[in-house]
């Protein structure tokens, strides 16, 4: 089957994004040093655009003989990986403008090639086309975790080079790994394709090539016990970096894993099941419980990270159209709140690697406004009413009961009550200890306009979530029902 | 506009405290008068929104009254509904009142007033909201937004009273500043929490059992739910809301939540939060699973029957004021759970008539403790004597506050406990009677006591120059909180017939019929 350009309309807005991308890097070259500012709003408007487009171009169908299915699954995701995009911009402008002004154009143009990644993988039903797709995400995120190589002058701390490297060899080992366990799978049913692959028979080498196939994938969303990385690479990238690093990993890893787990091992899950319940416990123990004792907020967020990847890996473990679906909404909810902290960070203690509690004391004194807002991202996180973590928590136990499993409803909601004394520790420091220094805070506007959009989410979709539950639990019915 | 008021009247009682917090919130932080006026409109809103419905409610009628649906998530059928029965509309009354004078006692805070009243109307809009909520998730959000705001109002706000470390585990105690403020703030805040997580999972579960299609609480009511799942989810959820209820042995956040917390919040969370927990347990637990609450009444019975002698005890026991109070609250919290425990309707009725007696009566109680201890920046009470020469009208309030406690007849205390008793007395555990009567006792006994050491013999001794009687503002809760309790203390029926509407409409569901039949016909 020859490919036609009709092949190319599913991926018409992967492909805007990827000439965007080429777009900024050629603008990049006929901009004059101290205007570089304006690649960045370039940026923004290309995703917004882009954004805006997804509601009106349409992108459903298959494309190259069914290695590529769009539809509503691929659509909410796409949706995802652009939001948190435009989010990470907006929040990024000043700054790069300020710490590397003449890097801003690779900064946008990886960003953006990492975005493409996002964006293309969900609708992926290939091996082969999954890793590559994967791999356009992950490479330039080692980059952009490496970027203030030259901020840490005084040489004693590597921090930045020390976050890109390990985020990069994590990334290397992990994707190795997981070719390794596709390259088995390859064998065992001689097929590419996810859904040929589910017709092969169960054997033992098959079983091991899913195993490697997780565990690789596991890398990439922290779960344990693959998440050493993730609190040294917090701590050291640029804090914008982090944000978007805190979600785009997780975002792109859940859509692979819940197109391999889904469609490729559907009919050979046996093996996996144990595997996938004993990551799941040990995500929320080891996430809920190292993030106690941290007293730096990047790294607490981090652990914090690993524990919520538990949760939302109940949602896959499930296996339902529901529980999905929830693992969707799950994730949109965690987007918002967790860029937010990060951004709210930014504003604090702009230029550190490490953001000791310490430095947000008397928080609320200093910036009423960013300290209610910290709050709410701190209180969705935790899972609070009101707050759209709550709502996200709640449909991930609905899920888990529904499929049977009332003990993972009580273990999650119990780490969930861990939870909330590490993150009532930094409301605690920023709202009942006196402030550190007297200095006001400059809130630049672009970061203050990340920080609304995100507090508008968790608290819009806090109170009325309906809109988004429906869109995310009938995106998973269509990817179930094979509709991508 | 007239019309839109009256038909989305609960609406508007949950609302107004809610908006005026937003209100607050964008008033700039140097209008502190129009800070606190915007607190007292929402308060005032409420509180007349709760007589009118008082007034409407249709006696004749009985039943589900003023019903309001909005659909919040219609794909899993849960709808933002609300209505008032018997019960909610003296519960409403009760917040009602707790706020305003609430707000009228904290009038006068100099730190920080604009988050601090923002909290407290967020508060007690949750509040407002457990009290008619009629679908159970709505229920459980509401309980959630009362119980959180909690958690900063005390850790921010709260009095920098500590305990001294000794014994053997002095050590740990150091190093989690027992009794201080913000350890307070988090204990009370993750075992509350710990609560709420038992009592999601029973929501789930009943959700499921009951078809998966709506979290209507009449539905769920009209559910037959199977045996195992009520036996199993009737002690989670009577964990999750008997923590807030402070049931023994949960009630150890309570003497340190009360004693560490803001005059205005102790007054609230002694006066309407704890009994958020307690009408969990009846509207909830015991309506919703009727076949688990009558294995699990001795259960509930016996250990409410704990509560009431060992929190009477333990007050005897204290030398600081507010404890006392406070654990006076764990005691009397008892009597409410013992109430619910006889499933009678003379004990049902108490129980609810103990959480609107208790209301106003701690709440003044508080009231007075932050007048006291602003004045003579102590709560020891060895340390008082003869404060009635200085500040004779608070003694008098003081004394008047602890004879309701006690139980004196013609106060409101008097009517609660004695129903309770009654009750305790025609069900099948009669013996619950009697340790409940001898907590009354113990209660006269360290009510009185201290009520001596501090108004009345010598003193006062020279470091407390700065008594002097209650003025301004302080007077509005005084005297409210003071007249109610002589008010409804002498002519029950005002609020009695409204709890007894609901009493006889919900506990034959609940009880044994037959038994019921013979106590109806007397």
């Amino acid at each position: 089957m020859t490919p036609t350009l009709e092949d190319l309309r599913p991926l018409s807005l992967d492909l805007a994004l990827l000439l965007g991308a080429f777009a900024v890097l050629t603008v990049d070259l006929f901009l004059p040093h101290g205007r570089k500012r304006a690649l960045g709003w370039l940026t923004l408007a290309l995703l917004l655009g882009v954004f805006t487009a997804s509601f009106f171009v349409d992108v459903s169908g298959p494309a190259f003989a069914g290695t590529y299915l769009g539809g509503p699954w691929a659509l909410m995701w796409k949706r995802i990986a652009l939001c948190a995009g435009a989010l990470t911009t907006l929040a990024s402008l000043d700054h790069v403008d300020r710490h590397f002004p003449t890097r801003q154009g690779e900064f946008y143009l990886l960003l953006l090639f990492c975005l493409t990644g996002m964006t293309i993988l969900p609708g992926v039903r290939d091996i082969i086309p999954l890793i590559i797709s994967f791999e356009l995400m992950g490479i330039p995120l080692s980059v952009l975790a490496a970027y203030a190589k030259t901020e840490d002058k005084d040489g004693v701390h590597k921090h930045a080079p020390e976050a890109g490297l390990k985020l990069y060899l994590v990334s290397a080992v992990s994707t190795a790994i997981t070719l390794f366990g596709l390259s088995l799978v390859y064998g065992m049913s001689g097929a590419t394709k996810l859904d040929a692959i589910a017709h092969a028979q169960l054997s033992p080498l098959l079983s091991v090539g899913m195993l490697m196939t997780l565990a690789g994938l596991a890398f990439k969303i922290g779960a344990v016990p693959f998440h050493m990385w993730i609190p040294d690479t917090y701590q050291g990238a640029p804090t914008p970096v982090v944000a978007f690093l805190s979600v785009a990993p997780k975002a792109s890893g859940f859509a692979a894993l819940s197109a391999i787990l889904l469609i490729a091992f559907r009919a050979n899950q046996a093996p996996l099941a144990s595997v996938l319940v004993l990551s799941i416990v040990a995500s929320l123990l080891v996430g809920n419980l190292m993030a106690l004792p941290q007293n730096d907020v990047k790294r607490m967020l981090g652990y914090s990270g690993i524990a919520q990847v538990g949760y939302m890996l109940i949602g896959l473990y499930t296996g339902t159209s529901y529980g999905v679906g929830m693992l969707l909404f799950y994730l949109t909810g965690y987007l918002v709140s967790n860029l937010g902290v990060f951004f709210v960070l930014e504003v604090v203690a702009p230029r550190r690697f490490g953001v000791d509690v310490s430095e947000l004391d008397g928080l609320v004194r200093r910036a009423p406004w960013l300290g209610l807002a910290l709050l709410m991202f701190l209180l969705s996180l935790a899972g609070i009413p009101f707050a759209v973590g709550f709502w996200a928590k709640f449909f991930i136990f609905m899920a888990a009961y529904r499929a049977g499993q009332t003990w993972l409803v009580l273990f999650g909601a119990t780490m969930a009550i861990v939870s909330l004394f590490y993150y009532l520790r930094v409301a605690r420091a920023a709202f009942m200890q006196p402030p550190a220094t007297n200095e006001t805070l400059q809130i630049r506007p672009a970061l203050a306009a990340a920080i609304i959009v995100c507090l508008l989410g968790v608290v819009g979709m806090g109170l009325y979530p309906a809109p988004f539950l429906e869109r995310a639990a009938a995106a998973a019915q269509a990817f179930l029902e094979g509709q991508g | 506009m007239g019309n839109f008021a009256h038909a989305h009247l609960l609406s508007i009682i949950v609302a107004a405290p809610a908006v005026a917090a937003l209100v607050v919130l964008l008033l700039p932080e140097s209008e502190r008068l129009a800070i606190r006026m915007a607190a007292l409109f929402g308060a005032l809103c409420s509180l007349a929104g709760s007589i009118e419905v008082l007034r409407t409610y249709d006696t004749a009628q009985a039943g589900l009254q003023r019903m309001e649906r909005y659909a919040l998530v219609p794909s899993m059928g849960i709808d933002l509904s609300l209505a008032v029965d018997g019960w909610g509309v003296s519960l409403l009354l009760l917040t009602g009142i707790i706020i305003t004078a609430g707000v009228f006692a904290s009038f006068t805070l100099e730190e920080r007033p604009k988050e601090f009243f923002a909290l407290l109307l967020v508060l007690v809009a949750g509040v407002f909201g457990v009290f008619v909520a009629q679908d159970i998730f709505v229920f459980f959000l509401f309980y959630e937004v009362a119980v959180l705001p909690m958690y900063l109002l005390i850790g921010v706000w709260g009095s920098h009273g500590k305990v001294e470390a000794h014994g053997p585990f002095a050590f740990i105690w150091k190093r989690f500043d027992v009794g201080g403020r913000e350890y307070a703030a988090m204990k009370l805040t993750l075992m509350l929490l710990v609560g709420s997580a038992a009592i999601l999972v029973v929501i789930i579960a009943m959700y499921f059992a009951a078809g998966g299609t709506s979290f209507d609480l009449t539905h769920l009511a009209n559910t037959k739910f199977p045996r195992e799942l009520q036996l199993w989810a009737f002690p989670l959820l009577w964990l999750g809301f008997g923590s807030l209820a402070g049931v023994f042995p949960f009630h150890t956040w309570s003497p340190d939540g009360h004693a560490a917390a803001p005059t205005a919040v102790s007054m609230l969370h002694a006066g309407v939060l704890m009994k958020l927990g307690a009408f969990g347990v009846i509207r909830i637990g015991m309506m919703l699973l009727p076949e688990g609450a009558r294995y699990w009444a001795p259960w509930v019975g016996g250990i409410a029957v704990i509560n009431v002698l060992y929190g009477a005890l333990s007050a005897m026991s204290q030398k600081d004021l507010k404890y006392i109070i406070a654990y006076s609250s764990v005691s009397h919290m008892g009597v409410v759970m013992l109430g619910a425990a006889t499933l009678t309707v003379d004990g049902w009725n108490g129980a609810i008539y103990q959480m609107f007696a208790h209301g106003m009566m701690t709440g003044l109680f508080f009231a007075l403790v932050g007048l006291i201890y602003g004045r003579a920046h102590t709560r020891l009470i060895p340390r008082m004597g003869g404060f009635a020469k200085d500040m004779p009208w608070v003694a008098g309030f003081f004394v008047l506050a602890g004879l309701s406690s006690l139980g004196l007849p013609g106060l409101a205390g008097f009517v609660a406990e004695f129903l309770v008793f009654m009750g305790a007395w025609q069900s099948a555990h009669s013996w619950w009677a009697i340790p409940g009567i001898v907590g009354a006792w113990v209660t006269a006994v360290y009510v009185l006591n201290a009520s001596r050491t501090i108004f009345f013999g010598t003193g006062p001794s020279d470091e407390f120059h700065e008594l002097r009687d209650a003025h301004g503002t302080e007077w509005v809760a005084l005297w409210g909180l003071s007249l109610c309790l002589m008010l409804f203390g002498s002519y029950p029926r005002l609020i009695l017939d409204f709890i007894h509407i609901a009493t006889n409409e919900y506990l034959p569901k609940v009880a044994l019929v037959a038994d019921q039949l013979a106590v109806l016909a007397r």
